[in-house]
């Protein structure tokens, strides 16, 4: 992907755009509004990080100033703070999602990637209805019923919204931090690992008639269903 | 007696004051005002027997009495009477007759003279000479009901002025509690943590005004002060966790590097360190975030057993991994005013707690009544343990920020779940407690129900 990072801190800018570097995306560090917004005319980025806290014009302003002229490139808003009001305001003004600082830059990846995906999907969609069917499983989260081939599977309702978050973005990891935010729909992160405790009944459940293990575990990322 | 201390026994007093003087005035004034009719009656009855026996000679007993007839003929003098007597006492003549005699100078008559027509009367017994009396006798009586009239006056008078001072204590009183309450009502919402609530200042002036202005000015000075900590607490956020990100993303770096294949475990464990870190500094503004009180606007009525049942059911795999069991107990539906996150957050804390600071084969049991209290309804979570519990010495510490009791200083924890269960309870106006299992710990949040 080609990034855009806005970020006035240079030793966390260079870091977080080397780290990223590291997993094949091209990065363009801007320090300031001004610059990002000269950068984003110049250049088609796949997507833009942008710092909450910039010295001039800070990151919903630019936000703002981005969304009026027309550019839709998704934005991840980074912030040093996380409260949830500010993180509201930072989605009011535009931002397709919010991170709290330090994101390790897989976790800040694996977003990107689920921004860009979803972006590429609206058209094409998969399935009808709110139907989703990735390969040979098929969710329905308004009728809460999902099967594997023609096999009907017994979820309780968590297990269900997990499926379908998973199937929805097929291909594309979600870290845990997604699916807390997602599926539990949680502002925090509980310490213990109720995702993976979580996913492990989900595959049992899917697996119960000795089929494959459709979901595969990205070590130390998160998850994602196979397409 | 001694000093009287309260505002309403000062006022006690006053008013106890203020009657007996006003009493006093009153009796005062209807004794001179009755003193000054019986000068008044007595000038008029020594002007009469002046105007009888300096006509006549002394000891003229005829002269007297014609005299008194010719007195008595005149227009005003309906109510006087006379009588003359000898030494001895007999009465020689007059238009009335006294039934008993009347020492010398002026006294007071009564009901039981008997004299027809005269209730209360003076009367003057003078020497007429020759060893002759004559007594002057005048009413006093139409007098006496004017004094009713008089006495009236005096109620209307004195009881109005009672009345307006009575009122005006009372509204002075309600005045008075009015801008104390005020004063209560915005402490109050300030210790609920509206930092905004101010004291309206009556613009005509006046103390009250003045001390309102100047209780005004100590919150703006308090919330300044907390804002400045509060931007501290946002500085160290930023200051602090921006180096630590950049102190995690180098050591992320260096762990891909080729020539750091066999420091890789060394490596994780520093960027543990790093994230055990950054975990703490979130807690930090989590409980921060909690204790401004911003969220009570997003407060939204909720099914307390609901949640708790919910959260129960997807942790009972969560402590099955650990070798805990998790026994969901009777979850009544309540109805509460309150922030869904927050209660999750503080009840999967609980959870963890109990996972975290027990070995395994120890049940967990969770619960949520509704409970009537002096105070009112409330709701009630509770989080049970059979494990080994805490001392009731250090329970206190337990509560206390980065308090970590000593034998779990090894495990991981940056001591700040309790205090952000803690500040949730406090944000829904409730209590957290920790109480003597026997054995174990039982962790009691109580959240009063509004209305109910």
């Amino acid at each position: 992907m080609n990034l855009l990072l806005v970020e006035d801190d240079d030793g966390y800018a260079a870091t977080l755009a080397e780290e990223l570097r590291a997993l094949d995306h091209a990065v363009t560090v801007a320090p300031d509004g001004m610059t990002a917004l000269q950068a984003i005319d110049r250049e088609p980025f796949d997507a833009a990080i942008l710092d909450r806290m910039l010295p001039h014009m800070d990151g919903t302003a630019i936000l703002r100033r981005l969304r009026e002229s027309g550019k839709t490139l998704p934005v991840v808003m980074l912030s040093a703070l996380g409260r949830s009001a500010e993180k509201v305001e930072g989605l009011e003004a535009g931002a397709d999602d919010y991170v709290v600082k330090p994101t390790p830059a897989a976790e800040l990846e694996a977003r990107l990637k689920a921004l860009v995906r979803g972006r590429q999907w609206t058209s094409t969609g998969g399935g009808t209805g709110d139907t989703i069917c990735v390969g040979d499983i098929t969710v329905s989260p308004t009728r809460f019923r999902a099967w594997r081939g023609e096999r009907p599977l017994d979820l309780v309702k968590l297990e269900l919204q997990l499926l379908a978050e998973l199937a929805r973005n097929a291909g594309t990891v979600l870290t845990r931090a997604m699916l807390i935010e997602r599926v539990w729909g949680y502002d925090f992160e509980p310490t213990t690992n109720i995702v993976d405790v979580q996913i492990r009944a989900l595959r049992r459940k899917l697996m119960a008639d000795g089929e494959d293990d459709p979901i595969v575990t990205v070590r130390g990322v998160g998850y994602m269903l196979r397409d | 007696m001694p000093a009287p201390r309260s505002l309403r026994s000062l006022t006690l007093a006053f008013l106890l004051v203020f009657f007996l003087a006003v009493a006093l005035t009153g009796f005062a004034t209807y004794r001179a005002t009755q003193r000054a009719i019986v000068e008044l009656v007595d000038e008029r009855i020594d002007a009469l027997s002046d105007a009888v026996l300096s006509q006549t000679r002394p000891g003229d007993v005829a002269a007297i009495i014609g005299r008194i007839n010719v007195i008595t003929d005149e227009r005003d003098t309906g109510n006087v009477g006379f009588m003359l007597t000898d030494a001895g006492g007999h009465w020689l003549g007059g238009n009335v007759r006294l039934a008993r005699p009347l020492a010398l100078g002026y006294s007071t008559l009564g009901r039981r003279d008997r004299i027809t027509g005269l209730s209360a009367g003076r009367a003057l017994v003078r020497d007429a000479g020759g060893g002759l009396t004559l007594t002057t006798i005048a009413e006093t009586e139409p007098i006496d009901r004017e004094n009713k009239a008089r006495r009236r006056l005096y109620m209307l008078g004195f009881g109005s002025i009672v009345l307006i001072v009575l009122a005006g204590t009372a509204l002075f009183g309600a005045l008075v509690s009015r801008r104390i309450g005020e004063v209560r009502e915005t402490a109050r919402a300030i210790i609920d943590g509206d930092m905004q609530r101010r004291i309206t200042v009556d613009p005509a002036g006046g103390a009250f005004a003045e001390q309102a202005a100047t209780f005004n000015h100590m919150l703006d000075r308090i919330a300044e002060l907390m804002r400045q900590i509060s931007n501290v607490s946002n500085d160290i956020a930023h200051d602090m966790r921006t180096p630590l990100a950049r102190l995690r993303g180098r050591l992320a770096l260096i762990a891909a590097r080729p020539d750091a294949a066999g420091l890789a475990d060394e490596i994780g464990e520093a960027m543990d360190q790093c994230d055990a870190l950054l975990a703490m500094f979130a807690a930090t503004l989590r409980i921060a975030e909690v204790e401004g009180g911003d969220r009570r606007a997003g407060f939204a009525s909720l099914d307390l057993g609901a949640l708790v049942g919910e959260i129960g059911e997807m942790m009972t795999a969560v402590a099955a991994e650990s070798g805990h069991e998790l026994v969901l107990g009777r979850c009544a539906p309540v109805r509460i005013e309150g922030d869904r996150q927050l209660l999750s957050q503080a009840l999967i804390n609980l959870i963890e707690n109990a996972l975290r600071y027990t070995p395994p084969g120890v049940t967990i049991t969770l619960a949520v009544t509704r409970a009537e209290t002096g105070a009112g309804a409330a709701a009630e979570i509770m989080v049970r343990d059979n494990g080994p519990g805490i001392a009731p010495g250090d329970r206190a510490l337990a509560l206390r920020r980065f308090g970590r009791l000593e034998p779990s200083r090894h495990n991981a924890g940056h001591g700040l779940g309790l205090p952000l269960v803690d500040a949730v309870a406090r944000l829904h106006r409730g209590t957290l407690s920790l109480e003597d299992a026997a054995p174990g710990l039982r962790v009691t949040i109580r959240l009063p129900i509004a209305g109910g």
